[in-house]
């Protein structure tokens, strides 16, 4: 039974993660600048990668290769949301203004 | 907790990441005790047992707190970037925090970085600016219960 299942799920899951990676990444080209465009990137890509791991995790060998996948997120969440408070924090010491709606 | 309970669930902690990291084999071992040792060693360094110990009883909580709102502020900034910029009217924010400084703050302004809408920008003594995709969403009182999800997951007090 959850052989026949477990394919599906976990093609539903990829299939979502690569939505979210694709928005992300439509985010990164739309949005007018660099404090927009690490929201696109901190927040669409990475929930992107949680559904493209968990996927993935559901189709492997065993448990611990499973985990060992899933283990890959909180890393990628960590490094994602350092890398983007000093990014936007250098950009915001550089005097780089933030994009309104009124400016051209 | 005990400093020796706390010792035993790290070194636990840190055999379940050696196995998962070999990935179930265990011929390796011999040489995961010794990592697991040294990991144990490191963390006590740099993380001395008694302050800021997480309380495992609020831990569930706060993941499915934190899970849900990834995926709603991945939602959220998916649609956004379907719609292009006149879905956007960024502004600066400051925040003033309420939680002690160290660990308890760290992990906030890294987890409103993947919540929906803000991204921390600096934090100077116990303000913290941050860049919000749009003013008229509720960002301050989703921090307020970020920030009561975290004192309650350290114990600690707003």
């Amino acid at each position: 039974m959850t052989d026949l299942i477990m394919p599906w799920i976990s093609g539903t899951l990829l299939i979502v993660g690569a939505f979210f990676y694709a928005a992300g990444t439509l985010g990164l080209l739309r949005f007018p600048d660099v404090y927009s465009r690490l929201h696109a990137l901190a927040k669409a890509d990475n929930l992107g990668l949680g559904f493209v791991l968990l996927g993935l995790a559901l189709q492997a060998e065993s448990i611990a290769v499973g985990l060992k996948l899933l283990l890959i997120w909180p890393l990628a969440l960590a490094a994602s949301a350092g890398v983007s408070y000093a990014i936007a924090r250098r950009a915001d010491s550089l005097g780089v203004k933030p994009w309104c709606k009124d400016s051209p | 907790m005990s400093l020796i309970r706390i010792l035993w669930l790290r070194v636990l902690l840190f055999a379940c990441l050696w196995w998962i990291l070999a990935e179930g084999r265990l011929d390796g071992w011999l040489l995961g005790g010794v990592a697991v040792i040294a990991a144990t060693w490191t963390s006590v360094a740099l993380w001395p047992p008694p302050a800021h110990g997480v309380r495992l009883t609020a831990l569930p909580g706060f993941l499915a707190f934190f899970f849900a709102n990834s995926v709603r502020g991945g939602w959220q900034v998916a649609l956004m970037a379907l719609r292009g910029r006149r879905a956007l009217q960024p502004a600066f924010l400051e925040l003033p925090l309420n939680l002690p400084a160290g660990a308890p703050r760290i992990l906030l302004i890294n987890v409103l970085g993947l919540m929906p809408g803000t991204v921390g920008i600096e934090l100077t003594g116990d303000r913290l600016r941050l860049h919000v995709l749009h003013q008229d969403l509720p960002v301050v009182a989703e921090a307020r219960a970020l920030e009561r999800r975290i004192a309650a997951l350290f114990g600690a007090t707003t």
